[in-house]
């Protein structure tokens, strides 16, 4: 049997999409009542929750506080049924304790950390259903729910995974087209600026084609970036007619 | 932009996923037809006045063909009359899954513009999408998605005078479309009512009816099992999944080569009918070995299935039971049957029609020309024009109670035995790529006229005033290295082989790559070549002809006078040569001692290095070993060869080659170290000691001792290996030591861990020499030029993956070409003796087999078999023995190397496989021998020896 | 779970509440907080369901896998427990922080559900001793409010009655060997009956009365509790205490009796919605987390 075809002569990916459109986000903030910030945010199949507690003090070894800014604590994990496979347990294995290192790294360059000096924050992610461009889901949802948790940042963080296939960057792979062999490569971008918070790619990719990948990532974020803002806007205005 | 869902469910590994994926659904995919004023498409593909003459369907309308019809029909579906296609995304996907051949023809099609092909993305289109429904499996979906499409269309294009026709084979489908008034026709109805072409009915492959008619109700075959139990069987190791070659001599036997892990490989031998269980060729099939008690060895004997048309009788148990007989004696192989087909590999085969008695018959027999193809049935109401004539015929199925497969007329090559189309079926049957270039590929050659500019130069040596001259054999045209030699001022030689620079020319990536990519090599046949790249270049712009400025890649070594390298430098270059030479003139420049010029000496220099470089190459035990090659003078009128004779080897030739090995050896180096990862290279395997076994008893036989412990061994010990009186011998072991050689092949560095190049006795080996006709050297230049600094490097040249599938090409490429010269030349040999009647030579025996003995004639380095036994009469007691090996004939007996007298004459009583026949005049078997004829005097003295 | 510091005054204030059967929140002792209750809302597991109680939140997901059957029961299948106290839900949990709560909760809810009177455990059976349906439930804690057995509970019949197990039939080849098959077509599925799955009430002690649904105030001021798994026709399936503190018999038995009239009265209205949303079929909206 033939593998899949992953960008047909006419165009259209395996879902129907064409090379440079995103899947459907959609989000929601405030989901939650206890926690400081939450949102719940869907691209497509991934669905994801984050949750922000803090800034708090910090909970355990006082040493690790610094005295400059906040620490940002990340944790990601995967609902045991998120994936087409059973997983075994939801964190802790090697997989997510990269993600959480990356989600961290990628939040230090965005969060206004030295607004709060020997404090913590807490950011959890959850996915509920993995469909591809994990990292860069989590990386959305968790945007929503700092900002739900009213914690300064220097921009939206939004992120998006891209692939390059047959001379063609695809944007937003979804599961089956990061299994299908596509070089992928995951970027997280602070739109306004245009400074790159994280990139990462395992694959092998010539180096010619890195600057047209990494475009493609760009403006896959930005367009990302506008659906988060509009996320954004109209969790304000909900919030704000409910008050008056 | 809507959105809905699928779910897939899927097994893996016994267990039950569920997968789910998602499905977009889209307003902005358009028709595609150019006479719709409401999609708002850039370009359109289907005319807006679509007609063809029919008498079914006179109006404007496109064809919309349903899976099947893709399957079945492609043959039909191709000829130009039929344009105005629509395919659906659903049929393009099923297509795909079911079969590759078919799905890489009907992608072909859909790109070819004057089809006017148009494939609609139905499945993402918001109006024809459906989904599965409760109780409805996944085919009738498929159907149903397709009859939808076409009512979108219909209504779709309604406004605009144009209709839309289904064509199905499926009956119920065909219902169902007829219900919901959609046009819909069989597709044998729609194409017999086509007036533009009539020919076309006899491409039609069967329908489910026909073949209903034809077969007879005895089933003759076991049934095939279901590809889910093969798939279990084979991972429980109950079957094994594998290859099947037929065998060339024996339509009765086969082997299935199986893959196994890592270099491990097993061939399972498959006898008789039953066992072979209607696998073809290049199938992929499942085999379950037989007990080990009912494992045979492979027989000697020679079979062919050339009984008239016995149809599907099976009268074929005596020649089975023949089979088991002669195969029982030995200890057995593992042998096995075929429980299914994994994947057919069917291709349109050539060969020709065997009319059937009947003369009103339209169902007749084809034989295809390649032996190891059984014979195929077909359906043809012009089989009186298609008698003598080569034509191509495409298999549509075998079922289990026909004898022979069926299939369905796909074209006329020409008259059998005409020089034109015999080539075109040598061609065929090797799979070379033999069409005219096509625009697209023409359209990356450099425009005429052309010149070098300064931006050439930028990173190239101006090497234009060395001496540089090329020596080649006569007549050639494609001149691919020059070389020069001169004296340093600190006594030191200076040597250069400058290849043309081909990879300026043909960038990576573009259709002209492609294009030579896949030709892989150009192909030399007697009196005729089959281009890699085209003339413009392989004639022109590439051949280093003298007196005028070309490109070059060159390298250059310093050397002293023992011809050891002291310096080693590449550079891109321009040269100018000064001369170029045949062999024979530059021998003749070498030994005339009065000449003094520049090319002389430089010659005089390279013949003298290149004689140091041989001994010291074959001090390390680089192998020289033996074939014969045959050329043919070919009269300049009527291109018929008039006189063979063996080629014959100057000194130069091999200072020429001594040379080239010597640069590709270097080359090698370079680019492995530049690239250990993604280098293209060249291996020559160390032939595994069983393969030596003919020889080494051969030699034995003789009282000589070989040594094949190493190549220096074998070298050593074929140089000394040689029988008083008897001064062929050593030529004649030399031969067979060929036959004992593995296949040197192209890899990549990164993918292998041995690169021994065994014949050359060489660590390290590549092919830089000719770019011009081998496209392994574009690869060798392009890296050789991204490690220099002289060219950018491209992705596909770094990825080891894809540079071990284009080398997997190239060999493939490269074994064909090799068997369609060897082809080239047994034609040639052919009409050669046709021409002279019947002959009587000498010659020697080279194998010695159950029911024959092949032997070679050393003047025209011709090889042939005499039988000793024949279908139709009791045939002389032959007794086979295994360790010599030899063959007893009634008292006679035969050993390798015996001298034999034999009459060559050309058997043109099948005119397929017209052969050269030789038969035995001496030693004289009464009932066996023949007389020798009368035309050659000398062949009547008698001659005693050995 | 997380934890609230209740003064003694607040402690008075809630405990003379419960007495005059009148809570906090305006609730009388045997009333729920609102409840909400979702299935289908994970695709790619084959029974899920949302529900939330308060500001409690859980996400319960059913995968179907096959495995073979335990050695001492070769023809049936069972039902395998995990409970995810994710670090969402309280910042305690983190890393390994939530993991005895889900030992506790997993084992609990074994032996609540995986027995052949709550569900037929022999349907699950594919061919004895050799395969069998394996049914992963898998617990996700998403916020914590109190009272977390009753919230799953409902969430796990919900995604129970939700669960569509693929149809597969054996087939046997020639040489004996046997090989699980899978159906075609995909709406060729297996549904479970759980009419008999109980669901769990909690009943928080507090002072000489006891609550059902309690909020973590209240549970701060308890003793002990004891849950008390009820089917829909009030057979008590199952009694536990947990918690520190001691219970007389006599409040258990009251406690008992509560918990049989609080769950009969529980299951009517959860399978009124469960097959109020299985009949809307595909034309219903989902709402998921994004309502």
């Amino acid at each position: 049997m033939a593998g899949l075809e992953l960008l047909s002569d006419q165009g259209y990916r395996l879902d129907g999409r064409k090379a440079t459109e995103l899947r459907k986000v959609q989000a929601r903030m405030g989901v939650f009542a206890q926690a400081d910030g939450s949102a719940y945010l869907e691209q497509g199949n991934t669905k994801a929750l984050a949750v922000v507690y803090g800034p708090h003090e910090i909970r355990g070894a006082r040493s690790r506080a610094l005295h400059d800014r906040a620490i940002i604590n990340c944790q990601y994990s995967m609902a045991t049924f998120s994936t087409a496979e059973r997983k075994r347990r939801p964190h802790g294995d090697r997989k997510s304790t990269e993600m959480s290192l990356h989600l961290k790294q990628t939040f230090e360059a965005a969060v206004l950390t030295q607004l709060y000096p020997r404090s913590q924050i807490d950011i959890y992610v959850k996915i509920l259903q993995s469909d591809g461009g994990n990292y860069s889901v989590c990386v959305n949802a968790a945007t929503l729910a700092v900002i739900d948790a009213g914690i300064p940042m220097r921009d939206y963080v939004c992120a998006c995974t891209v692939g390059f296939v047959d001379e063609t960057s695809l944007a937003d792979l979804c599961y089956a087209e990061e299994s299908g062999g596509v070089s992928s490569l995951a970027l997280a971008l602070l739109p306004r600026g245009g400074q790159i918070a994280l990139v990462q790619m395992d694959a092998r990719l010539h180096q010619d084609h890195l600057d047209t990948l990494i475009e493609a990532a760009m403006t896959a974020c930005k367009g990302v970036s506008k659906v988060l803002d509009q996320v954004v806007r109209q969790h304000l205005q909900e919030g704000s007619t409910l008050r008056e | 932009m809507l959105k809905s869902k699928t779910f897939v469910k899927k097994t893996r590994a016994g267990g039950v996923m569920k997968i789910v994926r998602e499905h977009y659904l889209r307003d902005d995919i358009w028709c595609g037809s150019e006479a719709c004023r409401e999609c708002k498409q850039e370009s359109t593909v289907l005319q807006a006045d679509a007609c063809i003459e029919s008498n079914l369907c006179p109006y404007p309308h496109y064809v919309v063909p349903d899976t099947n019809v893709v399957l079945h029909q492609i043959d039909v579906l191709e000829d130009p009359v039929i344009r105005n296609v629509i395919i659906l995304q659903t049929v393009l996907q099923e297509v795909r899954h079911r079969s590759a051949p078919v799905y890489k023809r009907l992608k072909d099609m859909i790109q070819a513009k004057e089809k006017l092909v148009y494939t609609f993305t139905n499945e993402h289109h918001r109006e024809t999408y459906i989904e599965r429904e409760q109780g409805e499996s996944a085919n009738d979906r498929n159907d149903r998605a397709i009859r939808v499409a076409v009512k979108w269309y219909s209504q779709h294009l309604k406004a605009d005078g144009l209709k839309v026709v289904l064509l199905t084979d499926d009956q119920g489908n065909k219902e169902k479309a007829e219900e919901n008034s959609l046009v819909v026709y069989k597709f044998d109805e729609y194409v017999k009512n086509l007036t533009a072409n009539p020919e076309l009915v006899d491409r039609l492959a069967l329908s489910k009816d026909d073949k209903a008619e034809i077969i007879s109700s005895k089933v003759l075959f076991p049934e095939h099992l279901p590809l889910s139990k093969i798939q279990s069987g084979i991972k429980s190791g109950t079957f094994l999944q594998g290859t099947f070659k037929a065998s060339r001599d024996n339509y009765l036997e086969a082997t299935v080569f199986v893959q196994g892990d890592g270099a491990e490989s097993t061939e399972v031998l498959i006898q008789g009918l039953q066992n072979l269980n209607r696998a073809v060729h290049q199938d992929v099939v499942a085999v379950q070995l037989l007990p080990r008690n009912q494992w045979v060895s492979p027989s000697s004997v020679v079979l062919q299935d050339d009984g008239a048309a016995k149809d599907d009788d099976m009268d074929e148990d005596e020649e089975e039971k023949a089979l088991r007989i002669s195969a029982a004696e030995a200890a057995g192989k593992p042998t096995g049957k075929i429980v299914g087909i994994i994947k057919r590999n069917w291709r349109p085969f050539c060969g020709m029609l065997n009319v059937s008695q009947i003369k009103e018959s339209t169902r007749h027999l084809f034989t295809p020309a390649d032996r190891r193809i059984p014979r195929i049935r077909i359906e043809t109401r012009q089989a009186s024009t298609l008698v003598g004539q080569r034509i191509m015929v495409a298999i549509d199925g075998w079922p289990k109670n026909s004898r022979y497969p069926n299939g369905h007329f796909v074209r006329s090559l020409g008259s059998a035995g005409e020089k034109g189309t015999e080539e075109a079926v040598l061609l065929l049957e090797h799979d070379v790529p033999h069409q005219a270039f096509s625009q697209n590929v023409l359209s990356f050659l450099p425009k005429m006229p052309w010149g070098i500019t300064p931006e050439d130069m930028v990173k190239r040596q101006d090497l234009r005033h060395l001496t540089v001259c090329s020596v080649d054999p006569p007549g050639c045209t494609d001149i691919d290295d020059a070389l020069h030699c001169r004296e340093l001022e600190n006594g030191n030689l200076e040597v250069g082989v400058h290849i043309a620079d081909v990879s300026h020319f043909i960038r990576p990536g573009n259709a002209l790559d492609k294009e030579a990519a896949n030709r892989g090599t150009t192909v030399y046949l007697c009196g005729k070549r089959i281009d890699m790249v085209p003339e413009l270049l392989s004639s022109n712009l590439c051949s280093l002809r003298s007196n005028v400025e070309r490109l070059a890649f060159s390298c250059i070594w310093e050397m002293n006078h023992n011809a050891e390298i002291l310096k080693t430098q590449f550079t891109k270059s321009v040269i100018n040569s000064k001369a170029s030479l045949t062999y024979a003139e530059a021998q003749m420049r070498i030994d005339d001692t009065n000449k003094k010029d520049d090319i002389t000496e430089s010659l005089r220099g390279l013949n003298k290095l290149a004689k140091i470089l041989k001994r010291k190459r074959i001090e390390n035990g680089a192998l020289t070993l033996s074939s014969l090659e045959v050329r043919f003078h070919i009269d300049s009128e009527t291109h018929d060869p008039i006189d063979l004779q063996t080629k014959e080897l100057m000194e130069t030739n091999s200072m020429v080659e001594e040379f080239m090995l010597l640069a590709n050896i270097s080359v090698a180096q370079k680019i492995y170290d530049e690239f250990p990862d993604c280098a293209l290279l060249r291996k020559h395997p160390a032939p595994p000691p069983s393969n030596y076994d003919i020889l080494l008893k051969a030699a034995k036989s003789m009282n000589v001792e070989i040594h094949t412990d190493s190549a220096k061994a074998l070298a050593d010990s074929l140089d000394v290996a040689k029988v008083d009186g008897f001064s062929y011998f050593n030529t004649l072991l030399r031969i067979l030591a060929t036959r004992c050689m593995m296949q040197a092949v192209y890899f990549c560095s990164g993918m292998d861990s041995d690169f021994h190049h065994y014949g050359l006795a060489s660590p390290i080996y590549t092919h830089f020499t000719s770019p011009i006709r081998r496209y392994a050297d574009i690869i060798v230049h392009r890296l050789l030029a991204v490690a220099i600094g002289a060219d950018i490097t491209y992705p596909d040249l770094m990825d080891k993956h894809k540079q071990s599938a284009l080398c997997n090409n190239l060999n493939y490429r490269h074994k064909m070409s090799q068997y369609a010269q060897r082809a080239s030349v047994a034609f040639h040999t052919q009409l050669f003796f046709k021409s002279r009647g019947i002959l009587n030579e000498e010659g020697f025996v080279l194998f010695v087999r159950k029911n024959a003995i092949i032997v070679l004639i050393p003047k025209f380095g011709l090889e042939g078999t005499v039988f000793f036994d024949s279908k139709d009469k009791a045939g002389p007691s032959l007794v086979f023995d295994e360790e010599g090996p030899t063959l007893k004939v009634e008292q006679t007996t035969f050993h390798i190397f015996d001298k034999v007298k034999v009459t060559i004459s050309l058997d043109d009583s099948n005119i397929q496989h017209q052969k050269i026949r030789m038969a035995l005049t001496e030693p004289v078997i009464p009932g066996v021998s023949v007389a020798a004829p009368d035309v050659e005097p000398q062949a009547k003295k008698p001659k005693v020896d050995h | 779970m997380a934890t609230v510091k209740v003064s003694e005054a607040e402690k008075v204030y809630i405990l003379h509440g419960i007495r005059d059967d009148l809570r906090v929140d305006g609730r009388s002792c045997e009333d729920y907080r609102h409840m909400e209750v979702e299935t289908d809302v994970v695709s790619n597991t084959d029974g899920s369901a949302r529900v939330s109680l308060g500001h409690t939140a859980v996400l319960v997901g059913i995968k179907a896998e096959i495995g073979k059957p335990r050695p001492l029961v070769p023809d049936e299948g069972y039902l395998e427990f995990f409970v995810d106290c994710s670090a969402n839900a309280t910042p305690e949990f983190e890393g390994r922080g939530g993991e005895e709560l889900g030992i506790e909760l997993s084992n609990t809810l074994y032996r609540v559900f995986n027995n052949k009177n709550s569900i037929d455990l022999k349907g699950l059976c594919i061919s004895a001793g050799e395969h069998c349906w394996v049914l992963y439930v898998d617990v996700l804690l998403l916020q914590c409010d109190g009272n977390l057995y009753d919230a799953i509970s409902v969430a796990i019949k919900a995604a129970l009655f939700n669960t569509k197990i693929p149809r597969v039939h054996m087939s046997s080849d020639d040489e004996g060997g046997k090989e699980v098959e899978l159906s075609d077509d995909p709406f060729d599925c297996v549904r479970l009956s759980v009419e008999n799955v109980p669901c769990i009430v909690t009943l928080c002690k507090v002072g000489h009365r006891h609550v059902v649904d309690a909020t973590l105030q209240e549970k701060a001021c308890s003793v002990a509790s004891l849950i008390i798994a009820v089917t829909h026709r009030g057979t008590v399936t199952c009694v536990k205490k947990v918690g520190g503190g001691s219970l007389d018999p006599e409040s258990i038995f009251e406690m008992t009796e509560a918990g049989k009239r609080v769950g009969k009265a529980l299951h009517a209205p959860l399978m009124k919605l469960l097959q109020q949303e299985e009949s809307l079929g595909k034309k219903r909206e989902k709402v998921g987390f994004l309502g």
